[in-house]
């Protein structure tokens, strides 16, 4: 015990003076939550699209090119020719077009069908489906407080769409406590990543080898101050997304931080194992970002939904500490302590943990290869 | 029990490479062992085997009664280990330190006496990254000692030590030791050797001598030349090297000049009116002890740092102005080992001859010879930082000579170097100023001191004596170097 | 300069390619690594949203509604449907994440649509999950979608409507993928491209040969030079292997410029280098050089425009993306590789991305040797 002891108490000492722990800790958490805050968006996107029309005669048809003008979500520019649209698409000018043909509005009055060509600009397919339906729901909206809306024919059923848990629909209550995963990945995984490392290669392991020291007390001596680290740095995450940036919390202190604690303990094993096995520093964050940031922004369903991934991703995630986080917090934060998300995600964090500590404790060698 | 240590037909390979090849030995209960070899002949594998950092292929071995292989954690509680590069927290304190190493000891935090000791009491809250290379090792050897081990492993706890930090470390051991207490000492000093009970000389993985010091010799110089013998011999021969070294830079007659160079840290001066002026085929030595000032005033002179005031000339050009062109006159040597370690020995030296622009048609030739005359070949596809302290030196020595600069710049060249090699060494160097080479070079070997031509003695950043190795043991009236530089540096603390 | 020079620089690209491409972990660290990482999350990255469960409470248990579940069940986007007696359970079902979307019909939903008033339509309602606002987003205009088909097919009044056609051009399924892996490439580029720059003058100051490195005649051009081609060329090297597994593994069609892309590539990480290097100038240890990649790395990946659109952002970070040469890294891979964009719009691209190199390259250089303490 006094063994444990002395080495975490001289692990704490090196982490004070080193001023990277702390910038990682307090200083990148902060750029991360402001640009979460203030640079991501996910709800809706401003477009610019070209309108060119074909159907000039028809002034009515100049309110539906009004009413294009009039949305937020949209930057209408004015088109004439064909090659016009071409290049401003082309050049990434405008995301999108639409052209109005020149029987648009003959259709209409005669009851028919009226056709809107939409054209998107497909590389970036995601802002192409945000245009086509813009363009959709407008033109329908027009249409139904235009004169041809007698014509109109009006859906019986009429579905009202509601969001539990988020009735604002606003993407940064979701966004920004996934952003926290993403930070604990940070210091669970890759600042661990080195430290074992760096005994190799200081020399000092060879000393530490020579004495008393067991491999338990060496790998929890790595473990317990940095996991005081991230807890810290969680906390101060918490404190600057409740209280400084109003993001509305519904669950209990108590689960979140003990579900954390648990994602903390796996992320650490993942950062320590990297470290145990591979002594060499470049080796050691290629990996630790590529098993570790990286996976905590694309596979923990904070953008992209889990459930839409192939079967074999899925699974795949099932071996990701940040997949469990990611569900537990947002839900936390959302629609308060919902006890099966809670047992769930904290009882597969502390298997992986305690599978990751396993492997960590079998690989930490008490004698030298060479 | 009378032995510490018993071993029987101990072997270990690593690879092709057989480190310890049916080793037998026995160590006594009580006394100092001197461990001596060339490089790379197991010393080192020796000696973490024998506290179980290493598991043996064959062979038996026992150790206070424990067999290391299998009841390391039992057999550690009575060991005290010193690697070569021992591990200190640099970014802890000398105190926090201590405190780290008692605790995994478990013994009383009581570090008075081994500060005092140490004479580190001033420097207990300093960064042990901040010390200087003497008191580090002192610091290490300290951290050691804690607990009062039955029995210490020290490997090369001396090396790059000044004279008088070495006797410090001596002494430490002597009065820290016990009746009881067995010291197991490896060490590239033979003066060191000479003066401990017993002495075991290996090669290539076997002992080859096993005895008392003096009955290999009287004195040190006698012992020393009885090592070499049983070590294979060194016949002085032409030097390879200045036989095929052309002297073909400018005429210069003065090629190294310092002028009132200074460093300054805030109030501190590392250095202060350095001023040297090196002639032409001069063998130019700096001595001091740890932390006086050489590595700075040497890192000055080249270009690696940046004076606070004055400047230096290369070949007449100035440092500071015309960095590039004044260091393509230079071959240096670091004194941390500075290749690259992922880089075979021969990827190193190809690397340096072209960075200092062998042509590719030459490049093979002289690399060959390189190697011939370093004794490296058999070692051309290791990686270098798998090599054994001694060969990295010569390594580096190499690298350093490979373009026959017309100055060489060695900061500790020989440090860990076994004593048939630093022979060689030396015959190399004379026979290259003879050539017109100019050498400036620093060590604490003393014996190696009476090779220069001049020598300045330098303390708390200044000069304090200058002048051939004759002008300073008269001036300090001593009969040897070693006995002047303790001298001389007492001299000046009095003042 | 002259043969020299040349000589110099070569051994100094040499040894760098030994000492990062020697060691067989590393080298498959560098080569399978993204390669992995591409496929992984190339088929991750979906925008699209699919295997949705739901929950719906049917009070109405009529020919219609039932119909209307119906429609649900075969389609290839919803996974299963559960059928909750209560209210209750329809929120438990929605609490514990089991289902994406609940359901709750009315129990006069049939009437309603036989009345066939529009001024009093049949009503139901459709909940989203909140805590996944996109992708319940998504979900939720899906299930709109089968009910606006089914209530055109119920409907007896036809009348007009305006159909949009819709052509998304250069990408005619707005397959989402084709997007993604463009990105992709150019994300894990970065990312390989930074840590070999950012570690290898720390890694040398760390062990001392920089030292060595500084006393030889090797000039900091001819070090920058040496530093900056290996990183470049291994970079290259994984860039177009990676391009060749979108184009060979997925299909993603190339409409660019072949010599256009290579020339985009090479300054974009060109670019990268630059500021890998300056990073690693200023670091002492291989652990701050990473701490300052990721302090550089993370803030640029998520304002290169790919997470959120740079559009959208407030105005002073625009602004401040033009700093950013993942932006334009990013812009110009799936611009050429999707678009064929023109050499002007190249060249636009690729003049901040010139400028930020001889930026950094320069301030790299120059540090090297005020860091000589």
């Amino acid at each position: 015990m006094k063994v444990l002891l002395a080495l975490i108490k001289k692990e704490i000492k090196q982490m004070l003076r080193d001023s990277s722990c702390i910038i990682i800790a307090f200083v990148l958490p902060v750029i991360s939550i402001l640009i979460y805050m203030y640079g991501v968006n996910l709800d809706s996107n401003t477009v610019t699209i070209g309108i060119k029309n074909d159907d000039n005669n028809n002034p009515e048809i100049a309110t539906l090119i009004k009413s294009f003008g009039h949305s937020k979500y949209i930057n209408s520019a004015i088109l004439y020719t064909d090659e016009e649209l071409e290049e401003a698409i082309s050049n990434s000018k405008i995301k999108g077009a639409v052209v109005i043909p020149n029987d648009f509005s003959t259709k209409l009055s005669r009851g028919q069908n009226a056709e809107l060509l939409v054209i998107t600009d497909g590389s970036e397919a995601n802002t192409a489906n945000y245009v086509q339906s813009y363009i959709t729901s407008i033109a329908n909206g027009w249409l139904a407080s235009s004169k041809y809306r007698t014509n109109m024919s009006v859906p019986i059923i009429s579905p009202e769409v509601r969001f539990w848990y988020n009735s604002d629909q606003d993407s940064h209550y979701f966004i920004m406590p996934g952003s926290m995963a993403t930070s604990m990945t940070l210091i669970g995984i890759l600042l661990t990543s080195l430290v074992v490392a760096r005994e190799w290669d200081r020399g000092t392991m060879e000393v530490l080898l020579s004495t008393r020291v067991r491999p338990i007390y060496l790998v929890l001596s790595k473990y317990i101050p940095y996991f005081v680290l991230g807890m810290a740095s969680l906390a101060f995450s918490v404190f600057l997304c409740i209280f400084v940036f109003g993001i509305p919390f519904m669950g209990s202190f108590l689960s979140l931080f003990v579900v954390s604690g648990l994602f903390l303990f796996a992320c650490l094993g993942i950062g320590i194992m990297i470290s145990t096995l591979l002594r060499n520093q470049f080796q050691a964050s290629l990996v630790a970002i590529g098993v570790g940031f990286m996976p905590g922004l694309m596979l923990s369903g904070m953008v992209f939904p889990i459930n839409s991934m192939p079967d074999i991703l899925q699974k795949l995630t099932m071996f990701l500490p940040p997949r469990y986080y990611v569900a537990f917090i947002e839900s936390e934060f959302m629609a308060g302590s919902v006890k099966k998300i809670i047992i769930e995600n904290a009882v597969f964090l502390t298997i992986l943990g305690l599978l990751l500590f396993a492997v960590v404790l079998k690989n930490t060698k008490t004698r030298l290869e060479r | 029990m009378i032995n510490a240590v018993e071993i029987r037909n101990l072997t270990k390979k690593f690879g092709d490479i057989t480190a310890l090849d049916g080793l037998s030995l026995n160590i006594e209960k009580g006394k100092i062992t001197g461990l001596i070899g060339a490089d790379g002949a197991g010393k080192t594998t020796l000696s973490r085997t024998i506290i179980g950092l290493l598991v043996p292929d064959a062979g038996e071995i026992s150790v206070l009664g424990f067999n290391p292989a299998t009841q390391k954690n039992d057999l550690i509680v009575h060991i005290g280990y010193m690697p070569q590069k021992f591990g200190l927290y640099e970014d802890l304190s000398v105190l926090e330190n201590l405190i780290l190493y008692a605790d995994l000891k478990d013994v009383p935090h009581d570090f008075d006496k081994m500060l005092e000791f140490t004479s580190l009491t001033t420097f207990q809250n300093r960064l042990a990254g901040d010390l200087s290379g003497g008191m580090k090792q002192k610091l290490g050897l300290a951290c050691t000692l804690l607990g009062n081990p039955a029995f210490l492993v020290l490997d090369e706890p001396s090396v790059g030590v000044d004279p008088i930090s070495r006797r410090d470390l001596m002494r430490m051991v002597r009065e820290m030791m016990g009746s009881e207490t067995t010291v197991l000492w490896s060490t590239a000093y033979l003066d060191e050797a000479h003066s401990f009970d017993t002495s075991v000389v290996i090669d290539k993985g076997k002992i080859i001598y096993d005895g008392i010091p003096s009955a290999l010799g009287a004195t040190a110089q006698e012992f020393q030349d009885k090592v070499i013998e049983l070590m294979g011999g060194y016949k002085e021969e032409e030097s390879q090297i200045a036989k095929n070294y052309r002297y073909r830079a400018a005429e210069v007659d003065l090629t190294v000049e310092a002028d009132n160079l200074a460093k300054r840290y805030g109030d501190f001066y590392a250095v202060k009116n350095n001023t040297l002026k090196i002639k032409k085929g001069e063998i130019f030595g700096l001595i001091g002890p740890n932390g006086a000032g050489k590595s700075t005033s040497f890192k000055m002179m080249c270009g690696l740092a940046r004076p606070t005031e004055g400047t230096a000339r290369i070949m007449g050009i100035d440092i500071r102005t015309d960095p590039e062109r004044a260091r393509s006159n230079l071959g240096y040597m670091a004194q941390k080992f500075s290749l690259y370690g992922t880089l075979t020995v021969e990827e190193n030296l190809e690397f340096f001859g072209a960075a200092y622009g062998i042509g590719i048609l030459d490049r093979g030739k002289r690399i060959d010879d390189i190697m011939e005359i370093f004794s490296l070949k058999e070692y051309a596809d290791q990686k270098s930082e798998d090599l054994p302290l001694g060969l990295k030196q010569r390594l580096s020595m190499a690298c350093a000579l490979i373009h026959n600069p017309p100055i060489l710049f060695l900061d500790e060249p020989t440090s860990g170097v076994d004593v048939r090699m630093r022979r060689g060494f030396w015959n190399h160097i004379t026979s290259l100023a003879k050539k017109g080479v100019t050498v400036m070079v620093t060590t604490h070997f003393m014996d190696e001191a009476e090779y220069c031509d001049r020598i300045s003695l330098f303390y708390h950043g200044e000069t304090i004596a200058i002048g051939t190795p004759a002008e300073l043991k008269e001036k300090a009236g001593a009969t040897t170097m070693e006995d002047a530089f303790i001298n001389l540096i007492k001299e000046s603390e009095k003042q | 300069m002259g043969s020299g020079f040349l000589r110099r620089v070569f051994a100094l690209i040499k040894k760098e390619f030994i000492t990062t491409w020697k060691d067989p972990k590393s080298r498959s660290i560098i080569v399978f690594l993204p390669l992995m990482q591409l496929i992984i999350f190339a088929n991750a990255a979906t925008m699209e949203v699919k295997n949705i469960d739901m929950a719906v409470l049917d009070r109405d248990k009529s020919v219609e509604s039932r119909e209307l579940i119906s429609r649900y069940e075969s389609s290839p986007r919803f996974r299963h449907i559960y059928y909750m007696d209560t209210e209750v359970e329809l929120q438990e079902k929605m609490d514990n994440q089991e289902v994406q979307i609940g359901m709750y019909i009315n129990n006069d939903f049939s009437n309603s649509i036989k009345k066939q008033n529009p001024i009093e339509p049949a009503t139901l309602l459709i909940i989203g999950d909140g805590r996944q606002t996109n992708s319940s987003a998504i979900a939720t205009g899906y299930a709109s979608q089968i009910i606006a088909e089914y209530s055109q097919e119920v409907t007896q009044r036809r009348g007009t409507a305006i159909d949009a056609i819709v052509r998304n051009w250069f990408n005619p399924n707005a397959e989402y993928q084709w997007y993604v892996l463009t990105i992709i490439v150019a994300m894990l580029s970065v990312v390989v491209t930074l840590i070999l720059t950012a570690l290898s003058v720390a890694r040398e100051r760390e062990m001392g040969t920089f030292d060595q490195l500084i006393v030889s005649p090797l000039s900091s051009f001819e070090i920058l030079l040496g530093k900056t081609i290996t990183p470049l060329v291994i970079a290259m090297g994984m860039a177009c292997l990676m391009a060749a597994a979108v184009t060979g593994i997925f299909e993603v069609p190339f409409n660019g410029s072949f010599p256009m892309f290579m020339l985009s590539m090479f300054i974009s990480l060109l670019s990268i280098v630059g500021v890998g290097l300056f990073i690693s100038s200023i670091a002492n240890t291989q652990q701050q050089a990473i701490l300052y990649v990721m302090t550089f790395m993370m803030p640029s990946m998520l304002l290169s425009g790919f997470i959120s659109p740079i559009e959208d952002m407030p105005e002073a970070l625009q602004y401040f993306t033009y700093l950013n040469p993942i932006r334009f890294f990013m812009k110009l891979t799936r611009g050429i590789f999707l678009k064929g964009i023109g050499i002007e719009e190249v060249i636009v691209n690729l003049i901040p991305l010139i400028l930020i190199a001889v930026l950094t390259l320069t301030l790299a250089a120059k540090t090297f040797k005020s860091k000589l303490e």
